[in-house]
C-alpha cells in the first residue's frame, strides 16, 4: 500500500464510494486503478477508480475568464474549495485474517476515511484468490464504463505481474469476462476489441 | 492461472482416459448429447464412445457431430481482424462448441471405486458378474465421455483369441480390436453387404478364414466368379490374392462345376455334375423369370411327373420331340409318339403349354453338367454325395462356377445342391433329436449375389429362404455376400443376425440392411459416408452393440496372425505332409 493516502471518503455505500483529493496530476490514480480503504475494524476494502470528476465553483468561474497568474492559478488548483472527487466502484474485500474475498463488502468505510493507491503486491493479492469473478461487480453494473474499466484494470495487471504468471492472469480474467458476456454480444465485442488494443 | 489450472473440469476414473467432452442432454429415444471439449477432428462419426455416470458405465456410437454457438454471431462472424490472436481465440472456446450425438447401447455395473468399503459391500451383494446390459437408463448431466479404451472394447467384443471371437477388425480412432463371436455367428444367418468394389470379397475371405481356422462350423461357398478357392488377382490392384485352399489345403475342397472344369488354370479337387434324376419340379420354376415361363408350368411339370416319375420325368420329357408329326392312316397329320404334343394329349395338359415349355427348357437339357443317370459313371453319381460327406465330416468346399457364369447356372445349381443339402442336414438332425444320431455339424451357406436367389419373387421358391428363415433349427445358415441388400426378401433381411455393412450409396439399401434395427436413423448417414475398402459397420443380434471399425487387411499379416508359422508353408509341403 502505498503510505500517503490519496483522499477522504466523502459518501459511500455497499456498493461503491466517493472520495475527495486533492489535484496533483502525478500522485493521483488513474481511471481504472485498484484503491484500497482500510477500515477501523482490521478490514480493508477494495475498489477500482471509474471516475475523476473536477467540479467548478463560484471563484473558478470568475477566474477563468480573467487574466491570471501562473501563482493564482496554482493555488487555486491546490487549494479549491471544491475537492477533486472520484467515484470508487467497490470489488471486494479483506479480512482481518488477510482473507481476500471477491463478493459485496459487509459494510461501507466511514466519512472521511483515507483511501490509498494499491500497489503492485496489492493487486497480485487481491488477483491471485483463485478466480476473476468480481468482475461482475463491474460487467453487470449499468453505471460503469465497463469497456474502458475492465481494459484499464487489465492493463494494471499485466503491470502488476509478469512473464507467464502475467499471461495466465490475463487468460483466466478474459474468460471470466467472456463467461459473463456471452449472451451479450455487443458488449462483449466492445470490451474484447478494447482489450485487445493493449496486448 | 489458467481455468484448466484451476478447476479441472473433466477427469475419467482412470487418469490413462482422457475425456472429451461431457453429457449435456438427450434421452433413449432422442439420442444423447454430448458437449465436446477436445478439437472436433479428434473424434469422427463412428467413434465407440463410454460416458461415465456414478457406478455405470454406457456404451455408445458417436451418429453425428453438431457445431454450434452461443450466439449465431458468434459463428457467423469473423473476429480475427477485430480482436487479437489470443483473445480471438479464447472468445472461439467459449462462445463455439461442438457436440456429439451418441446412440446409446449398452450399460454395464461396475460399482463403487475399487479398493473402498463400498466397493467391498457392492461385490458381497452382487448374485453373478456384472455384464454389459441392453440400455434402459441414461447418464446424468455433466456424465464424463470418453473414447474407449482397449479394455471397454475387450469388455464388449471378447479378446481376440479367447473362445469363439475373432478379430474382424479395429476401432478407428485408437486402433483396439474389435471381435466377433463365431459360435454366435453361425447360429444365424448373417449377410455381408456393400457396394461394388466397397471390399466385400476381402472381407468374405477374412471371415471365412476365420471360421474355417476355428472350425466352429463347415462352410459351402457358392464361389459365382471363382474368387475364393485358388489363387486370385485383385480386378483393382493387381496384386495375387490367397486362396482358401491355398492355405488350408486339405480342409478346403475346390469343386468345379461340370467335367473337365478348369478354375483359374487349376484342375479342382473334383467335378460336379447333376443327374437327371436329381432335378424336380421346384427347381424348374424357380427358373421361371429366367426361362420365361408361362403360369401353366406348374401344372404341365406335374403332369410330367405323374406320368414318369420323379425321378425319369426330366429324362422323357429331355428325349421328346417339338413339333414331331406323322400321317395317320387317313393321311391326316397328328403328333408323332415321340413328341410332346403326343403326350400333352394323354395327359390331358395342354399341348401348346408342354411345347412352350419344352421350348424353353431346352437351356437347362443343354447344361453339359447335368448327365444321364448311369450306374456305371461314378462321377456324376458320387459327386453331389461327395459334397455332403465332405461338409459333413468337417471340410469346407467351394463349389467354383468356372466359366458358367449365367444368372441361369447359379441358380439352378445353387438351388438345387442347397436342397439337398437342407434334406440331408434335415435328417440328421431328426435322428439326433430322436437320440438316434451325433449333432450335426453346423453349416454355413455363402452365397453371393443373394439378392439373385432371396429377392421377393423368388424367396417362396428357392430354398434359401427357407434356410434363412428356419434352418438354424437344423444347424445350417446362410451367409450372404449382396450389393444390393434391397432387393432381397425383407422377411430374409429380418432373420440376419449380423451384418456387416461396408460402404452403401443407395439409400434402399441402407434402409434394407438397417431395417429392424434399433437406432437405425441415427446409422444411416454412416453408412454412406464409411471409407469404402476400409471401413465396415457391424451391427444386429450378432455383435452386441454396432460399432465402426477398420477392417482387417488381407495379407501376410493376416495369415501370419490366424495361422502362425504355418501360413508361410509351402502349400505343396502340406499336402504332402497330409498324404496327397
Amino acid at each position: 500500500m502505498n503510505p500517503i493516502p490519496i483522499g477522504r471518503l466523502l459518501r459511500a455505500n455497499t456498493t461503491g464510494c466517493a472520495l475527495g483529493c486533492k489535484v496533483t496530476q502525478g500522485s493521483t490514480p488513474s481511471f481504472g486503478d485498484m484503491v484500497i480503504i482500510p477500515l477501523t475494524n482490521q478490514n480493508k476494502i477494495y475498489g477500482l477508480v471509474y471516475d475523476i470528476h473536477i467540479d467548478d465553483d463560484g471563484l473558478v468561474n470568475q477566474l477563468a475568464a480573467a487574466d491570471i497568474s501562473r501563482e493564482i492559478i496554482e493555488d487555486n488548483r491546490r487549494n479549491r474549495n471544491v475537492p477533486v472527487e472520484m467515484s470508487v466502484a467497490f470489488i471486494g474485500w479483506e479480512d482481518p485474517q488477510g482473507r481476500v474475498h471477491h463478493t459485496r463488502v459487509p459494510y461501507p468505510p466511514l466519512t472521511l476515511d483515507e483511501i490509498f493507491q494499491c500497489d503492485d503486491e496489492e493487486v497480485r493479492k487481491f488477483t491471485q484468490n483463485g478466480s476473476f469473478g468480481y468482475l461482475r461487480a463491474v460487467l453487470r453494473n449499468p453505471e460503469l464504463p465497463v469497456v474502458d474499466l475492465v481494459t484499464a484494470h487489465l492493463r494494471q495487471i499485466l503491470a502488476a505481474r509478469s512473464g507467464i504468471d502475467a499471461g495466465q492472469a490475463l487468460e483466466a480474467s478474459l474468460v471470466e469476462v467472456i463467461a459473463m458476456l456471452k449472451d451479450d454480444y455487443p458488449q462483449m465485442m466492445d470490451v474484447l476489441s478494447a482489450v485487445s488494443e493493449i496486448l | 492461472m489458467t481455468l484448466n489450472d484451476k478447476k479441472p473440469i473433466l477427469q475419467a476414473d482412470d487418469p490413462q482416459n482422457t475425456p472429451i467432452g461431457y453429457v449435456i442432454g438427450g434421452g433413449l429415444k432422442a439420442n444423447l448429447f454430448v458437449r465436446l471439449t477436445r478439437p472436433a477432428h479428434e473424434v469422427q462419426e463412428g467413434g465407440f464412445v463410454v460416458l461415465e455416470s456414478g457406478n455405470w458405465q454406457f456404451y455408445g456410437l458417436v451418429t453425428d457431430l453438431q457445431l454450434g454457438a452461443v450466439d449465431p454471431r458468434y459463428a457467423e462472424i469473423q473476429n480475427r481482424e477485430r480482436l487479437s490472436a489470443q483473445v480471438s481465440q479464447l472468445l472461439a472456446s467459449q462462445t463455439l462448441y461442438t457436440n456429439l450425438e451418441v446412440l446409446p447401447a449398452l450399460m454395464l455395473e461396475r460399482g463403487p471405486e475399487p479398493g473402498t468399503e463400498e466397493y467391498e459391500k457392492w461385490r458381497a451383494a452382487l448374485t453373478e458378474e456384472p455384464r454389459p446390459l441392453p440400455i434402459k437408463t441414461v447418464p446424468t448431466h455433466h456424465a464424463v465421455a470418453r473414447l474407449a479404451s482397449a479394455g471397454d472394447v475387450a469388455e464388449i467384443f471378447g479378446v481376440p483369441g479367447e473362445g469363439a471371437n475373432f478379430e474382424i477388425g479395429r476401432t478407428r480412432e485408437q486402433d483396439h480390436p474389435v471381435c466377433i463371436d463365431l459360435e454366435k455367428f453361425v447360429q444365424r444367418s448373417s449377410g455381408i453387404f456393400g457396394a461394388t468394389g466397397s471390399g466385400k470379397s476381402f472381407l468374405t475371405r477374412i471371415i471365412l478364414a476365420g471360421l474355417i481356422k476355428h472350425n466352429t462350423a463347415s462352410v459351402l461357398v457358392f464361389d459365382m466368379h471363382n474368387e475364393y478357392g485358388f489363387d486370385d488377382t485383385a480386378s483393382d490392384t493387381g496384386m495375387p490374392v490367397v486362396g482358401l485352399r491355398t492355405k488350408f489345403p486339405g480342409r478346403v475342397i475346390v469343386a468345379g462345376l461340370g467335367r473337365g472344369a478348369h478354375i483359374r488354370q487349376h484342375n479342382p479337387d473334383f467335378h460336379l455334375e447333376f443327374n437327371e434324376s436329381d432335378i424336380q419340379p421346384e427347381d424348374i420354376e424357380m427358373l421361371t423369370r429366367e426361362l420365361n415361363l408361362r403360369e401353366t408350368t406348374p401344372t404341365t411339370l406335374e403332369a410330367l411327373v405323374q406320368t414318369f416319375g420323379p425321378e425319369r420325368w426330366f429324362h422323357e420329357f429331355k428325349h421328346m420331340v417339338n413339333g414331331a408329326v406323322i400321317e395317320n392312316d387317313e393321311g391326316k397329320k397328328v403328333p408323332a409318339p415321340e413328341s410332346v404334343a403326343y403326350w400333352a394329349n394323354q395327359a390331358g395338359v395342354n399341348p401348346m403349354a408342354a411345347e412352350g415349355l419344352h421350348s424353353k427348357m431346352s437351356r437347362v437339357f443343354n447344361l453339359p453338367y447335368i448327365v444321364e443317370d448311369d450306374p456305371n459313371q461314378k462321377i456324376s453319381v458320387n459327386s453331389l454325395r461327395h459334397i455332403i460327406e465332405a461338409l459333413k465330416s468337417g471340410k469346407h468346399v467351394v463349389l467354383s462356377f468356372g466359366d458358367y457364369e449365367r444368372d441361369l447356372d447359379y441358380l439352378l445349381v445353387s438351388n438345387l445342391l442347397t436342397r439337398k443339402i437342407r434334406e440331408a442336414w434335415e435328417e440328421m438332425t431328426n435322428q439326433y433329436r430322436g437320440k438316434d444320431g451325433a449333432e450335426p455339424r453346423p453349416l454355413v451357406i455363402a452365397v453371393e449375389e443373394a439378392h439373385k436367389l432371396l429377392n421377393r419373387e423368388m424367396a417362396s421358391q428357392t430354398s434359401f429362404s427357407t434356410i434363412a428363415r428356419e434352418m438354424r433349427k437344423y444347424y445350417v445358415t446362410l451367409l450372404i455376400i449382396d450389393q444390393r441388400p434391397s432387393q432381397i426378401y425383407d422377411e430374409v433381411m429380418s432373420q440376419l443376425g449380423t451384418r456387416v455393412s461396408g460402404w452403401l450409396g443407395d439409400e434402399n439399401d441402407i434402409a434394407a440392411v438397417l431395417s429392424g434395427l434399433a437406432g437405425r436413423d441415427a446409422l444411416r448417414g454412416m453408412l454412406a459416408r464409411l471409407q469404402p475398402k476400409e471401413e465396415v459397420l457391424l451391427l444386429g443380434w450378432g455383435v452386441p452393440m454396432p460399432i465402426l471399425v477398420k477392417s482387417r487387411r488381407y495379407d501376410q499379416a493376416f495369415w501370419d496372425s490366424l495361422l502362425g508359422k504355418e501360413s508361410r508353408r509351402d502349400a505343396a509341403q502340406s499336402l504332402k505332409e497330409l498324404g496327397f
